[in-house]
């Protein structure tokens, strides 16, 4: 620990911004996925960057406009743009185009198992490992989030008036429900133990199924939209943005009903605007309206550090590499911090 | 300011069938005007030719789920802009085109309501181009081309070439007697300037201090009850806060459905400043905005535009917010 106190350290700056490398590339940061042990990066002039330790990040022109979403498929990352393609990038920045919707689009791309999955309109796309052709579901509404449950058996739509829940049978034919909760759905995700769904809603609102018994309740009392939300440590918690505290409702037992979350309070009474679990542990990193993040235990709210002081601009990424030595965050004003999460010597 | 700090100002395209929409986005998207516009548009089938970015959306209207039945807004606008502010190029104004049959309600009733839309973005000006010819036949066969009057704040009277000039004051007075404080401007091939429809501030409250609608509705004689007129107050009498707020909340929770638009100045007693409001269906936008200019009169001036204005008790409703 001594190499932070033998030079003065920078006004202000937390360790791991002495520490780390930081990028005013003033393009805002729209995802940021872990791939490995590289993150990529996507940002709003259609880019993507690649984040490997000891390696340096060039731009690679991905798409016309925006970088809309991103999702991790295998070794390889997916991107949808407002360009409306749908593409595949390898990490030696190699670009194949799988779909292209022209002036609609790509809203949200996922995978599973090689199977690659976007969404343009109200129309989900499905290309199955070595088909050509993708395979079609139609919503009645513009799809707000898609989402694979962790076996790939399930695909979860979400869209206005709740969600649409795909089942592929044993002879690899999908076949449909419905979850209906009056409203505009946005993100969807399922808990890592496949037993819950959970939505965001237009209203500053969560809404989440119960899929064994579709028992269904909202999450609500936010300030704002919820942009952010994740569940930590396996499925025990759902951390959630959209209001001045990290809100971690609990998912284990009977899950949340009747049981109040666990709200972690940060310095400076600003929105929490993106959560990202920390991998392994019972812990959450926090991103807030004003670029500052910080590390806390959910069960130990005194055990936060701070991670990155402020930036002005809200915090739209925060992504681990998988063995846990690195780091990136990323905000709207196109701030990087990519750095070690341990000393040299803990090491 | 910096620039990302600014909202970027969006500008709403109404108009019925065939009343020269097409052709004056065709002019934005070809004039050679040095900004950078994105242009919203329903199944358009051109590319920008300029710098200029064409999203397809699909009109999404959507209740939220609050409670509110006229609480509707566009659902793929929401999606749209929040994802374009995401760009790294600064957009100068973004403009959204609806259909011909498109009530304006939720276009203007999303800004109002999504907070990520209000913090980036602001509803500039809702314009409409109304087709000199049709309009008067369009406003008796079909609601949403009232409606779509009512919410103008710009009416691009088109194809005046083609009616003669006691026609042409017709289609005025009837456009005049529906909404009193659109500014209208005739066009033939919707040649008009482009800074005569973009970058108006219109729904800024400070505009609603520029409201001197024409006080010529005062005569009924509308002929169906659901056809789509105005009405204007004024007191020199200094209005009691608490029975106003207690009046006009009350009136737009039960008639918010029929009220279309609402502006207005209050002068308010024992209040040094002046309060502006501006209201679409149950939403409202409300300050305090400054104080009265010296050596001039203090008055309050409301206006309201919608359906069966006359079974709301308006005036009396009004003359009771009357302090003493």
């Amino acid at each position: 620990m001594k190499a932070d106190t033998s030079q003065f350290p920078e006004l202000d700056k937390t360790k791991f911004e002495q520490r780390g490398t930081e990028f005013k590339l003033g393009i805002p940061v729209t995802n940021a996925v872990t791939v490995g042990n590289s993150i990529v990066v996507g940002f709003g002039d259609g880019t993507v960057r690649i984040f490997t330790s000891g390696k340096s990040s060039e731009p690679i022109k991905a798409h016309k406009g925006i970088v809309l979403c991103m999702s991790k498929d295998g070794d390889n990352i997916l991107t949808g743009g407002d360009d409306g393609r749908f593409l595949k990038i390898s990490l030696d920045g190699k670009i194949s185009e799988i779909g292209n919707f022209g002036t609609r689009w790509v809203d949200h791309v996922t995978a599973n198992n090689g199977s690659l999955v976007c969404s343009s309109g109200n129309i989900v796309y499905l290309w199955s490992p070595n088909h050509k052709e993708p395979k079609l579901f139609e919503h009645n509404s513009t799809i707000g989030g898609i989402a694979f449950d962790a076996k790939g058996r399930r695909l979860a739509v979400s869209r206005y008036g709740g969600v649409t829940l795909w089942k592929k049978d044993y002879s690899n034919k999908w076949n449909s429900s419905e979850l209906n909760w009056k409203g505009s759905h946005n993100k969807v995700i399922f808990s890592p133990d496949g037993k819950y769904l959970v939505t965001s809603m237009q209203e500053n609102q969560l809404h989440f199924w119960r899929l064994k018994d579709k028992i269904d309740s909202a999450m609500s009392g936010y300030g704002a939209k919820i942009k952010s939300f994740a569940f930590v440590d396996d499925s025990k918690y759902l951390a959630t943005s959209g209001a001045k505290e990290a809100v971690c409702w609990p998912f284990d037992g009977d899950g949340p009903v009747g049981r109040e979350p666990i709200c972690l309070p940060y310095v400076g009474n600003k929105l929490v605007t993106f959560v990202e679990p920390f991998p392994n542990e019972n812990a959450i990193l926090t991103g807030l309206s004003d670029g500052s993040v910080f590390l806390s235990e959910i069960e130990k709210a005194s055990n936060t550090i701070i991670i990155r002081s402020f930036t002005e601009f809200e915090v739209s990424a925060i992504a681990v590499t998988k063995d846990c030595s690195h780091l990136l965050i990323g905000d709207m004003g196109g701030n990087i911090l990519w750095t070690s999460i341990w000393d040299e010597e803990k090491k | 300011m910096e620039e990302t700090n600014k909202q970027v100002p969006v500008t709403v395209l109404t108009g019925f069938l065939g009343a020269g929409k097409t052709t004056l986005l065709n002019r934005i998207l070809t004039e050679q005007h040095g900004k950078k516009y994105a242009v919203i548009v329903n199944e358009f089938g051109e590319q920008g030719i300029d710098n200029d970015l064409v999203v397809d959306a699909d009109e999404e209207v959507f209740e939220m789920n609050n409670g509110c039945i006229c609480c509707t807004v566009r659902g793929d606008l929401i999606r749209i802009l929040s994802g374009l502010m995401k760009r790294a190029d600064k957009l100068d104004a973004i403009i959204v085109e609806t259909t011909g049959l498109a009530d304006p309600a939720p276009v203007a009733q999303t800004f109002f309501v999504d907070q990520d839309v209000a913090d980036r973005t602001k509803l500039d000006a809702i314009v409409t181009v109304a087709d000199a010819v049709h309009l008067s036949t369009q406003l008796t066969d079909h609601h949403e081309a009232e409606e779509q009057i009512a919410f103008a704040d710009v009416v691009l009277l088109n194809k005046i070439d083609l009616v003669d000039e006691s026609g042409l004051e017709v289609v005025k007075e009837r456009i005049k007697k529906i909404n009193p404080f659109a500014k209208i401007i005739n066009t033939t091939k919707c040649g008009v300037s482009l800074n005569e429809i973009l970058n108006l501030d219109a729904f800024s409250l400070k505009r609603v201090l520029d409201v001197e609608p024409d006080f010529l509705t005062s005569d009924h004689d509308h002929e169906h009850d659901d056809d789509v007129t105005s009405l204007s107050f004024v007191s020199d009498t200094p209005l009691d806060m608490e029975k106003f707020q207690d009046w006009f909340s009350k009136l737009l929770q039960t008639k918010g459905q029929d009220i279309l638009r609402t502006k207005g100045i209050l002068d308010f007693i024992g209040e040094s400043d002046r309060y502006v409001f501006q209201g679409v269906h149950m939403l409202m936008d409300a300050s305090p905005m400054g104080k009265w200019p010296e050596g001039k009169e203090r008055s309050s001036r409301l206006v309201f535009i919608g359906r069966n204005l006359e079974s709301m008790n308006l005036k009396e409703g009004f003359e009771n917010c009357k302090s003493a």
